[in-house]
């Protein structure tokens, strides 16, 4: 028998019974419904508050690193046990799965001043590899270019040239105003400070200086010097929700290094350039050390099992992606609870399920007797009726989808203008990153499928019973029967 | 192997319904032989075991004891799912209440055993019209049973038990529903596509019409064959 045969025939049997067709499939569609209304919500809020998570940074981003304490055996990890955050340890990190890049940086110690043209701003300098780096980076370019690897470049970040201000304007505008009364106070502050959002200006591919200012003391006396590091700006970075980013010049490692020693070189060092620096710079290359590490992760649903892999392998992990962890845990507790009601509710649609495939199989003895006698197999006749009850619980499937949808849209209609949404959110500052209204409810494509899939497969089970009854039966008893 | 298509053998065979104290003897000692082409009547008084031999020898039940061979299978030893496929292939089934499906038109319900052999739909519903027409159903084929007379009924059985151009037909009392005049209508169809197509038909009956109109006559008298009479010539 062909299968789309065997379709015709089934759909035909459930037809003719048409209304216990719908009474039977009425019990999956409300299982069904109820399954897929409830993970829809719980999959809704959980994406809302995984949203609002992202408030606090990118979540596939995070910072690693040693762990410095061991929580389950609850001492202090001691120093030569602690993990170094050299190459090696990048090697290492790279070989977790689900890592996409590496990006191991030295910051310097010291607050830098970024000068360009006019404008100036106080940037934080971090030093990276810049070959590592580059895989990390080199997709969040916005415009120009990423570091080649010369000391003079230097990239921005997306914030850098908005946080810059034209210090001599300002200061000659505060005194304007201060003589010249109210006339400019409905001017907006943003504006005249030159700062902020809206007064971004470029500053890639142009020259800048950055200053840098040390501290020393001479006989317990606070004296200061400058150095000036004349460089280029070859790109700037597009908008980042890593807020440890927020201010930062990407330079090569190299120029941080150098600048680390010069800020941290007492008088007294600076004086003797000979031999002895030479041989400790030597060491310090062999024990280097990165202040930081920040890694991607390829994808959001990737992000647990690599913060696990890392606090396995020793490290900690800073990242708001921590917090996910948590979430998953309080959702999957609620998911269960739910998926057991729902559970619960399409036991008792199978039951009605079995329950009408046997009153089918009783009044259509006869038919089955002469199915057989003319040729059914008992393949045949089982296949036909496992399919009729896969069918009713198709149809209570697909209802069932179609009245959770219903439901959800009502429900995210509702909540949306209720104001639901906003209290709930209320704890972790409004909805997604893009503004885009967060949803209460959702249906996933894959919720979706696994409904119907699962509908279907609910009837098939129901039906395996009855099948093998009818399949069973004997042709000669069977035809007799009226 | 010599070409046994459209034979039936019956060696030995003993039959009963029920166990025990219910039991009840129904066949004693049968041994039959029914040639490829014959069309044998199958008599005798009402509840001598007639029917009870035809659905051994379509395999509908299984013998006590002794052996029925179809088509050179002993279909005796068959399992049920095997024993389907040969009815399928080889036997068509005539009914005496005819057995149609309510639901489906004379066409879909000549087209059935080909649907469960698999064949295409432009095959099947050329071969289903054809032994429709052949039966002489030709303007009622898009009609359900219960818009059918009897006579046209038991046309679409037969032409349902044809369509699978099986090697033997088996038949209980076809006509038994039947106006005299509509039997000797069926009967006659019954005779021409025996010689038509070689067709073994292996006929239960009460009338003597069909008796005297068939090749041979084997009488059933308590369970037992008492006469097997060949046609005069
Ligand atoms: N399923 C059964 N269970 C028990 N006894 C049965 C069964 N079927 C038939 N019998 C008995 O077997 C005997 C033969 O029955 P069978 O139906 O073969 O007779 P028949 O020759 O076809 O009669 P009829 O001409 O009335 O149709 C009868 O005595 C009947 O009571
Ligand atoms: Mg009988």
């Amino acid at each position: 028998m062909k299968v789309i045969d065997s379709f015709r025939i089934v759909w035909r049997n459930l037809w003719r019974m048409k209304l216990r067709t719908a009474l039977t499939s009425v019990g999956v569609m409300i299982g069904t419904a109820a399954i897929v209304a409830m993970m829809a919500l719980s999959l809704g809020l959980k994406e809302s508050a995984v949203k609002s998570l992202e408030n606090f940074g990118n979540l596939t981003e995070m910072d690693v690193e040693p762990m410095y304490y061991n929580q389950e055996k609850d001492e202090p990890i001691p120093d030569d046990q602690r993990k170094r955050l050299n190459m090696e340890a990048v090697q290492e990190l790279k070989k977790i799965p689900g890592i996409a890049s590496v990006m191991p940086v030295k910051r310097l110690n010291e607050q830098a001043k970024l000068k360009v043209g006019r404008r100036e701003g106080y940037v934080e300098l971090v030093g990276v590899d810049v070959n590592e780096s580059a895989a990390y980076r080199k997709n969040d370019v916005e415009k120009g270019n990423y570091l080649t690897g010369s000391p003079q470049e230097v990239v921005v970040a997306y914030d850098v040239p908005r946080e810059m201000r034209d210090v001599e304007k300002e200061k000659r505008e505060a005194r304007r105003r201060n003589s010249g009364g109210g006339r400019q106070s409905d001017m907006p502050p943003d504006m005249m400070g030159g700062g902020g959002e809206g007064a971004a200006f470029n500053i890639v591919d142009k020259a800048a200086t950055l200053v840098l200012t040390r501290e020393y003391r001479i006989d317990d006396e606070p004296k200061f010097e400058k150095k000036e590091l004349r460089v280029r700006v070859v790109g700037q970075l597009r908008k980042s929700e890593n807020f440890r980013y927020s201010s930062a010049v990407y330079v090569p490692l190299s120029v941080v290094k150098e600048l680390n020693d010069w800020v941290n070189r007492s008088r007294g060092n600076e004086s003797d350039e000979g031999s002895p620096r030479r041989t400790r710079e030597q060491a310090k290359k062999d024990t280097f050390e990165f202040d930081q590490m920040t890694v991607k992760v390829e994808s959001r649903e990737q992000v647990e099992s690599v913060v696990k892999a890392l606090k396995e392998k020793g490290y900690e992990v800073w990242s708001p992606a921590r917090e996910l962890e948590t979430i998953n845990k309080f959702f999957f507790v609620i998911q269960m609870v739910l998926g057991g009601i729902a559970a619960i509710s399409l036991l008792v649609a199978t039951i009605g399920i079995v329950n009408t495939m046997i009153m089918s199989i009783l009044e259509r003895t006869k038919e089955i007797g002469i199915m057989k006698v003319i040729g059914a197999t008992v393949f045949n006749i089982r296949w036909l009726f496992l399919m009729e009850s896969g069918f009713i619980g198709l149809i209570g499937g697909l209802a069932g989808l179609g009245m959770a949808w219903g439901a959800v849209e009502l429900v995210n209609y509702f909540g949306a203008s209720g104001g639901i949404m906003d209290s709930l959110n209320m704890g972790y500052g409004g909805g997604g990153p893009e503004g885009e209204p967060s949803k209460l409810a959702v249906i996933p494509a894959w919720l979706a499928l696994f409904a119907i899939g699962f509908s279907f497969v609910i009837g098939l089970l129901a039906g395996i019973f009855p099948a093998i009854r009818a399949s069973r039966l004997s042709a000669l008893q069977a035809i007799r029967s009226e | 192997m010599a070409n046994t298509k459209g034979e039936l053998t019956v060696t030995g065979v003993n039959h009963s319904y029920g166990t025990g104290k219910l039991r009840v003897p129904v066949l004693f000692d049968i041994n039959l032989h029914i040639n490829r082409g014959e069309f044998v009547a199958l008599c005798g008084s009402s509840g001598s075991g007639k029917s009870t031999l035809l659905n051994l020898l379509a395999g509908l039940t299984k013998p006590e004891e002794g052996s029925v061979t179809v088509s050179g299978e002993e279909i005796s030893k068959f399992s049920e799912n095997q024993l389907c496929l040969f009815r399928r292939k080889n036997m068509g089934f005539i009914f005496q209440s005819y057995n149609l499906l309510p639901n489906l038109t004379a066409l879909e319900n000549v087209e059935l055993p080909l649907i469960f052999a698999g064949e295409s739909v432009k095959k099947r519903r050329a071969k289903a019209t054809e032994i429709l027409n052949r039966v002489g159903l030709d303007g009622r084929i898009h009609h359900r049973p219960n818009e059918l007379s009897g006579g046209q009924q038991q046309r679409v059985s037969i032409a349902r038990a044809l369509v699978n151009q099986p090697d033997i037909i088996l038949a209980d009392e076809p006509t038994g529903n039947l106006d005299s005049k509509t039997e000797q209508e069926i009967l006659h169809l019954m005779r021409e596509m025996n010689k038509e197509n070689g067709t073994t038909f292996i006929i239960v009956t009460h009338e003597q019409e069909v008796a005297e109109q068939s090749d041979r006559v084997i009488y059933l008298q308590d369970g037992r064959v008492v006469q097997k009479r060949t046609r005069p010539a």
